[in-house]
């Protein structure tokens, strides 16, 4: 078979490949540290916001309602250049997508914990079971099951919305190309974004396919999908 | 003379304006099979979660086995450790198999390890008839046999007393038969049971004492032979002929 006849801009691309995949594993480890800091601060809050009450429950549902209502953009400005949160772009990027994402999460967790029969919650009591051991043995364990379209939804949300990270200079997928066509190397704005986007989608695919595969494992035999 | 088992001592219970149990009193001994009949709405369910507090009771007072188990100080889980519930929609751990709805309270209330309680739960599904069930989920068992899981639920925690709340109204008419008949075993075992229930054959068969609540007070109290042959209320002579009727209708 002949060699594949490449354009010029394509071969670029190609040449610059490995830049493009650093750029990958940055956004690949903002997503997972963003995620799980979303999962860390936003499954107590949806808890406390189903099982709560009082200030801490108006809190927290106050913090959600501010984060939910403010654009990420202007949230990730804000933590840099406004607060200086931290000197690292990376730590900033994570604190403003963890933040957020926290804020969607817990709406997840809440549906999911609301969802679950109040019967379940009764007979764990009517056992003996104090509040927060039947919360935590029976309805949380339900809850989380059907919690996972939501949060497979989320997921994919947050990895993309990790090139917003490109307006604090953070090296991740996007920046990376944009520094590759703007550094005046090469007319190949196109196929440099087009790489990008297929990246990004080969990306949320994986994800998706793979958070699938969890819903089934973890599907209770006999019982509805989650 | 011995405390009774369970005592109700002018039970009050409101929901606001709603009065739902007004001066209810009855005593039951270790052993007894009560069942509550009465129609819809007058307030059987509210006395039977009175008992085991999943409702707080407004007025009166609760005793098992001569201690007063409404207190504000009482500790609500030791009390339901004594106290099974069985319920009419089952509520069975949907995330569980048979096995693990058995020993889950065994587990984590009683402290037991997971070989124990095993064992002990193996013992319990034997009990109800669906030891070769333990390894399904609520989902993919019939309605009858779910609430035979129920009962061996509420029967591992040992309790001095079982709760029935409509245990068979939730069943399809074929499927009657096997609850009633592992209810009918424990009372010839000796278990004491409060039955909410209109199911006339074990009613007239196992129960010790037939208790006829309508709108929040018991209007009649005796042994079954006396309310169903010869009631003396004409309350319960209504109910009782209109509920013959209902059954023959089906």
């Amino acid at each position: 078979m002949p060699p594949l006849p490449l354009q010029s801009d394509w071969a670029f691309v190609v040449g610059n490949l490995d830049l493009l995949l650093v750029g990958t594993g940055v956004t690949v480890a903002l997503t997972a540290a963003s995620i799980l800091l979303g999962f860390l601060l936003g499954f107590p809050a949806g808890a406390v916001e189903v099982y709560g009450r009082g200030p801490l429950k108006r809190a927290v549902e106050t913090a959600g309602v501010v984060l939910r209502g403010t654009p990420l953009l202007v949230i990730i400005i804000l933590l840099f250049f406004g607060l200086s949160v931290s000197s690292s772009a990376f730590v900033t990027a994570t604190i403003a997508l963890g933040l957020r994402s926290a804020a969607y999460q817990s709406q997840i967790f809440r549906g999911a914990l609301q969802s679950v029969d109040e019967g379940q919650l009764e007979a764990a009591r009517a056992v003996g079971m104090g509040r927060l051991q039947a919360i935590r043995s029976v309805v949380v364990p339900q809850a989380l099951r059907r919690s996972v379209p939501g949060f497979q939804n989320e997921f994919t949300i947050v990895l993309k919305d990790t090139s917003i990270a490109i307006v604090i200079g953070l090296g991740e997928l996007l920046t990376v190309g944009q520094n590759l066509y703007q550094g005046g190397q090469s007319t190949a704005a196109l196929e440099i974004f087009l790489t990008v986007s297929l990246i990004y989608f080969v990306l949320t695919f994986v994800t998706n396919r793979s958070l699938d595969y969890v819903d089934d494992h973890f599907s209770i035999p006999g019982g509805e999908r989650a | 003379m011995s405390d009774p088992l369970l005592e109700l001592d002018d039970v009050y219970k409101s929901y606001g304006e709603e009065q739902v149990l007004s001066g209810v009193s009855f005593e039951m001994d270790a052993g007894d099979v009560d069942v509550v009949i009465g129609p819809s709405g007058s307030g059987k369910s509210t006395m039977l979660r009175c008992v085991n507090r999943l409702t707080e009771i407004n007025g009166g007072a609760i005793y098992l086995n001569g201690e007063c188990v409404t207190d504000a100080d009482t500790d609500v889980n030791e009390l339901r450790k004594q106290v099974g519930m069985v319920f009419q929609d089952f509520n069975l751990f949907a995330h569980l198999t048979a096995l693990g709805n058995v020993t889950l309270g065994l587990r984590k209330v009683r402290g037991i390890d997971k070989a124990a309680a095993q064992e002990q739960g193996y013992e319990h599904l034997e009990q109800v008839g669906l030891l070769d069930q333990a390894d399904s989920y609520p989902a993919e068992l019939s309605g009858g046999q779910k609430q035979r899981v129920g009962i061996a639920r509420a029967l591992a925690m040992d309790p001095k007393l079982l709760l029935f709340d409509e245990p068979t109204s939730a069943l399809d008419p074929e499927l009657v038969g096997e609850v009633v008949e592992v209810m009918r075993d424990l009372a010839a075992e000796g278990i004491t049971m409060l039955v909410v229930s209109h199911e006339m054959g074990f009613a007239r068969s196992a129960a010790s004492d037939i208790i006829f609540l309508d709108d929040g007070e018991i209007v009649e109290h005796g042994p079954p032979e006396q309310l169903f042959e010869n009631p003396q209320a004409a309350r319960t002579g209504e109910f009782l002929s209109r509920l013959e009727t209902t059954h023959e209708g089906e």
